[in-house]
C-alpha cells in the first residue's frame, strides 16, 4: 500500500462498495489520506454512466470523478464466488468496509457483517441505508427524494402555495454520507479502546430528520406545526423573510435586531436616506410575542427592498459586510467559481484526471496544518487491481486494468 | 440503551475539550464526542450568551439564558464553564483550562481569538500537542475572512439556497440553518482524524475549517461542472435531471390538520410499470414513449397532471401503503408532528428523552447511526449556563477556593 502521503488517515484501509448514498463519506476520507479503494463491477460502476459530462459521450462523468477524488479502483463480480473470495481476502487487513445495499443483499452473497465479523474482527463495517437495517420501513423503496419528505425536512422548505421542496442536487444522499464519515471515525477510536471493528448502521432518514433545527421541539413542547414559507425562517408560527431581489439576482438577509442600527448606518452611506426607526426595531425580537403588526413588518421590509433592488448581489455583500450586516449572496455554481474568497484561499485545484484529462476540482473542506488534504483524480476502473489482487487465493488471470468503459445498459442504482 | 459500563461511555476516556464554539456547528460536532465519553466544557458568559440560549422553544413566560430547548439540544453531555473572555482576566483563566485540554474549538469571527490572547501560537505554547479546530463562516484567511452570517444566509453563499426554488420563482433556499448540518461533520471528522494522527505521533495541529468551503461539498457535481463546462445548475422543483415522475403530489385531506402531500420517485421502468398498473392507466403501460426515462422526462407535465388527480382523491397513508408495497419509492412528505411519531425512527429509538430542570422533559435528536459494540448511553442533561464554574476553576484550573470567590467577585467568571 501506498504511504506516500502523510494524511491524518494514511495507515488505513477503506474498501468502498457505496452506490450514490454513500460515495462522499470515503471522498471525505481519501482527502485526509486514506486508501480507498473503490470496488466497481467489471466494466465500471454505474455512476460512471451519471452526468453531468465534461464532453458530449457518455464516458467523461463529473459526477464520478467529484465523488470518486483520490480513491483506488479494482473491479470485482460480487455474484461470482471468486471474486466474492477475493473481496473476503482483502476485508481482512482492511479498516473499514463502507456499503449501501439493501439490508440483507451484503449477507445473501456471504459477505454481510455477520459473514465477515469473526474472519475480519478489526473491520469497521459500516452499512448506509434510507432508513436503518431494521424496522418497519426498512425494506421501504427509497431515493434521494424519500430521504428529504421521510426525515420531514421537505415541509419546512418551499412556496405555502406549492408542494413541499427539496433542493435541485441531491442533498439528502450526501448529508447521509457525512454522518456516515462522522460515525466511521467514532468507531475507529472505539478500536482503538476495545480492539474491535464493529457494525455502524446509519440511516438517511434520521440523518434528514436532524437538520430540522428546532421546528420538531416546537411541536414537542408546544403543540405547533411549523410549515414551509418561501423564501423565509419560520420561527414556530410566525415567519422572517430572508431572500431579497436585488439588481442581478437575490441576497439573503435576516432581520436579526442586532443588524437594524447598522443596515440603517449603512443605507445611509449608501445615500438611501431611511425612514425606518432603527433603535426601536434593534429592540425588536424577530419571533416571541409582542412583535409589530404585518403592515409595519411589510413597510420595513419593502423599504429594505428598495435599497437592495438598486445594487448587485456580490456588491452587497462587500459593502454590506463592511458595515457588519449579515448579508449573503445567493450565489450560483458559478459564482462560487468565481468567489474570491476561495480562490484566494487556492480552494480549487487542477488534477490531470486519467479519463478527463486536466480538470479544475474543488479542494480541501478543511485546512489541517499536520496533515494536509490531498486532492487528487478519481481512478479508471479496475486501474489498481493488480496491486491489490495479486495474492488473491485463485489461479484465474486477474482482470486488466480497463481504459475503454463499454456500456453495461443498468440504470445507476 | 446502554449503561454507563458499556465501551460505549469511554470511547473518548481522559479526553477534554475546551469548547468555545457556539450557536450550531461547533456545538454539535463536539457534542458527539461528549456522547461517547470526552469531558467538553463549554466556556460561555452571560454578556455574551450563546444565540441558542436566547432562542426557542421554552418553557411559556421563561425568558431566561437556561430555558432555551435549542441549546439543549446541542449541548447535551457537556459541562459549562462562565468566563466573561472580555475582561482583562479572562484569558487567564481560559489559559489555565486550555493547558488541560487535548482539543481546543471555537467558532468567533477570525481575530477575536488573538485579540484576547488565545491564538493557536498561544495556545500551542501552553499545551504543545493541543489540536485546534476554528470554524468561522469563511476561514481564516482571504479578503471575506470577517464576513459574518450564520447557517440560514451561509446557505446563499454556499450555493444551496441558488438550486431550491422553482423555476419560475425567486428561490427560497431551505428555511433552515441548512449548512450547519453539513460543516459540523467535516469537524468532526477533521477533530477525529487529526486526534489519531496525535494518538500515533504525538503531534497536534491547527484545523481552519470554513463553513463555506465544507458546505460546497453537498452540491454533488454542481461546482465541479460550472468550474469545467461553465453549465450553472439551477432549481428545478421536485424534479429530477435523471428521472420521471418525480415530484411531490397533494392528497386528500385526512383531518390530521395542515395539507399532505406525498412524494413518489420513479427511479426506473420496473417501478413505473408498477405505478401505471396500481393508478390502472393502461394507455401509460401500452405507451412506447413512456417506457423509458427520456420518453417519461419528455411528458412528465401530463404524468404529474395525471399523479396529482389520482393522489388527490386518497389520503396520504393510502398512496403511501399502495405504493410501498408494490416496491414503487413513495412516502409522505413528513411535518414535524410525523418526523416525531414516525414508527421508523420510534424503532431506532432516534428520540431521546432528557430532563432537564428548567425546561423539563423533552426529547432530542440522537445520532443517525447506530454502533453495534459501543452504543453511547443516555447523554447527561445539557448544563445550565456556569452549573461547572467551580468545577472547571477549582479542579481544572487549580484556583484555591479564595482565588476562586475573588474571581467572582470581580466578575471574571460567573
Amino acid at each position: 500500500m501506498s504511504q506516500e502521503t502523510n494524511g491524518a488517515l494514511s495507515p488505513y484501509q477503506v474498501i468502498d462498495l457505496t452506490a450514490e448514498i454513500g460515495g462522499l463519506s470515503t471522498m471525505v476520507l481519501a482527502g485526509l489520506g486514506a486508501d480507498v479503494v473503490r470496488v466497481e463491477r467489471p466494466g465500471g460502476h454505474p455512476t460512471r454512466k451519471r452526468g453531468p459530462m465534461v464532453r458530449e459521450d457518455n464516458d467523461s462523468s463529473l459526477y464520478w470523478a467529484q465523488m470518486n477524488a483520490g480513491k483506488r479502483s479494482i473491479t470485482l463480480d460480487l455474484d461470482d464466488d471468486i471474486d466474492r473470495e477475493r473481496l473476503g481476502a482483502l476485508c481482512e487487513s482492511a479498516d473499514f468496509l463502507f456499503e449501501s445495499d439493501a439490508p440483507g443483499a451484503m449477507a445473501s452473497r456471504g459477505l454481510g457483517y455477520g459473514d465477515l465479523r469473526e474472519r475480519a474482527p478489526q473491520l469497521i463495517y459500516v452499512s448506509i441505508t434510507p432508513f436503518g437495517q431494521t424496522g418497519p420501513k426498512s425494506m421501504w423503496a427509497a431515493s434521494d427524494l424519500i430521504g428529504h419528505v421521510s426525515g420531514g425536512l421537505s415541509s419546512l422548505v418551499g412556496d405555502p402555495d406549492r408542494a413541499p421542496l427539496r433542493p435541485s442536487v441531491e442533498q439528502a444522499y450526501n448529508i447521509t454520507a457525512l454522518n456516515a464519515g462522522s460515525a466511521a471515525m467514532i468507531a475507529l477510536h472505539a478500536r482503538h479502546l476495545t480492539g474491535r471493528g464493529q457494525h455502524v448502521d446509519v440511516s438517511m432518514q434520521a440523518a434528514m430528520a436532524n437538520t430540522l433545527g428546532n421546528a420538531r421541539l416546537y411541536y414537542e413542547m408546544d403543540g405547533i406545526i411549523t410549515e414551509r414559507a418561501g423564501g423565509a425562517r419560520a420561527f414556530a408560527n410566525r415567519a422572517t423573510r430572508i431572500i431579497y431581489p436585488c439588481s442581478d439576482g437575490y441576497v439573503a438577509f435576516v432581520r436579526v435586531p442586532a443588524s437594524m442600527i447598522r443596515l440603517h448606518k449603512w443605507m445611509t452611506a449608501e445615500g438611501a436616506d431611511p425612514q425606518f426607526d432603527a433603535e426601536r426595531w434593534a429592540g425588536i425580537a424577530i419571533a416571541g410575542d409582542n412583535l409589530p403588526s404585518d403592515d409595519e413588518i411589510a413597510k420595513l421590509e419593502s423599504e429594505i427592498e428598495g435599497f437592495f433592488a438598486a445594487h448587485g448581489a456580490q456588491a452587497l455583500y462587500e459593502s454590506g459586510q463592511h458595515f457588519n450586516v449579515m448579508i449573503c449572496p445567493v450565489n450560483t455554481m458559478q459564482d462560487i467559481v468565481d468567489s474570491p474568497q476561495l480562490n484566494a484561499r487556492s480552494f480549487f485545484e487542477e488534477v490531470d484526471d486519467p479519463a478527463l484529462g486536466l480538470l479544475k476540482v474543488p479542494g480541501a473542506p478543511l485546512k489541517m496544518s499536520a496533515t494536509p488534504w490531498r486532492t487528487r483524480p478519481a481512478p479508471m476502473p479496475g486501474q489498481h487491481n493488480d496491486e491489490y489482487l495479486s495474492r488473491s487465493p485463485s489461479q484465474r488471470e486477474l482482470p486488466k486494468a480497463e481504459r475503454v468503459l463499454p456500456d453495461t445498459g443498468l440504470a445507476p442504482t | 440503551m446502554s449503561s454507563s459500563e458499556s465501551p460505549g461511555a469511554h470511547v473518548f476516556d481522559g479526553i477534554r475539550i475546551a469548547d468555545f464554539a457556539w450557536v450550531g456547528v461547533g456545538p454539535n460536532a463536539t457534542m458527539q464526542m461528549a456522547f461517547h465519553g470526552a469531558e467538553v466544557i463549554r466556556v460561555e458568559s452571560s454578556h455574551r450568551p450563546d444565540t441558542f440560549r436566547s432562542g426557542g422553544p421554552r418553557p411559556a413566560g421563561d425568558g431566561s439564558l437556561d430555558a432555551s430547548a435549542y441549546f439543549a439540544k446541542f449541548n447535551r453531555g457537556k459541562r459549562s464553564v462562565a468566563i466573561n473572555l472580555a475582561h482583562p482576566r479572562g484569558a487567564e483563566v481560559a489559559k489555565r483550562l486550555i493547558a488541560t485540554a487535548d482539543i481546543v474549538t471555537e467558532s468567533f469571527a477570525p481575530g477575536f481569538m488573538e485579540r484576547i490572547g488565545l491564538s493557536y501560537e498561544e495556545v500551542r505554547r501552553i499545551k504543545p500537542d493541543v489540536i485546534m479546530c476554528s470554524m468561522s463562516m469563511e476561514g481564516q484567511t482571504g479578503p471575506h475572512a470577517g464576513f459574518r452570517g450564520f447557517g440560514l444566509t451561509l446557505q446563499a453563499t454556499a450555493g444551496v439556497t441558488g438550486v431550491t426554488g422553482w423555476p419560475d420563482r425567486p428561490p427560497v433556499g431551505t428555511g433552515v440553518a441548512y449548512t450547519d448540518w453539513v460543516a459540523t461533520h467535516i469537524g468532526i471528522i477533521g477533530i477525529l482524524s487529526a486526534l489519531d494522527h496525535r494518538r500515533r505521533t504525538g503531534e497536534g495541529q491547527y484545523i481552519d475549517l470554513s463553513q463555506f468551503e465544507a458546505s460546497t461539498l453537498v452540491l454533488d457535481a454542481g461546482v465541479i461542472d460550472a468550474a469545467n463546462t461553465g453549465r450553472v445548475a439551477g432549481p428545478l422543483g421536485n424534479r429530477d435531471l435523471r428521472y420521471a415522475p418525480h415530484g411531490v403530489y397533494p392528497c386528500a385531506d385526512d383531518h390530521t390538520g395542515g395539507d399532505r402531500w406525498i412524494a413518489i420517485a420513479v427511479t426506473n421502468d420496473d417501478q413505473w410499470r408498477c405505478l401505471a398498473q396500481i393508478m390502472d392507466r393502461q394507455d401509460w403501460l401500452e405507451s412506447d414513449a413512456l417506457c423509458d426515462a427520456a420518453g417519461r422526462l419528455a411528458a412528465q407535465d401530463a404524468l404529474d397532471e395525471g399523479i396529482t388527480a389520482w393522489t388527490s382523491q386518497q389520503t396520504v397513508d393510502e398512496v403511501e401503503r399502495t405504493l410501498q408495497a408494490v416496491g414503487v419509492p413513495a412516502h409522505r412528505a413528513s411535518n414535524v408532528r410525523d418526523a416525531h411519531e414516525d414508527p421508523q425512527l420510534a424503532h431506532r429509538n432516534h428520540w431521546w428523552t432528557s430532563d432537564h430542570p428548567v425546561i423539563g422533559e423533552l426529547s432530542y435528536e440522537s445520532p443517525p447511526w447506530r454502533l453495534s459494540d459501543t452504543p453511547p448511553p443516555m447523554p447527561r442533561r445539557s448544563p445550565l449556563l456556569g452549573e461547572d464554574s467551580e468545577y472547571v476553576n477549582r479542579e481544572l484550573c487549580g484556583y484555591s477556593q479564595e482565588e476562586f470567590q475573588q474571581l467572582m467577585v470581580e466578575g471574571v467568571v460567573e
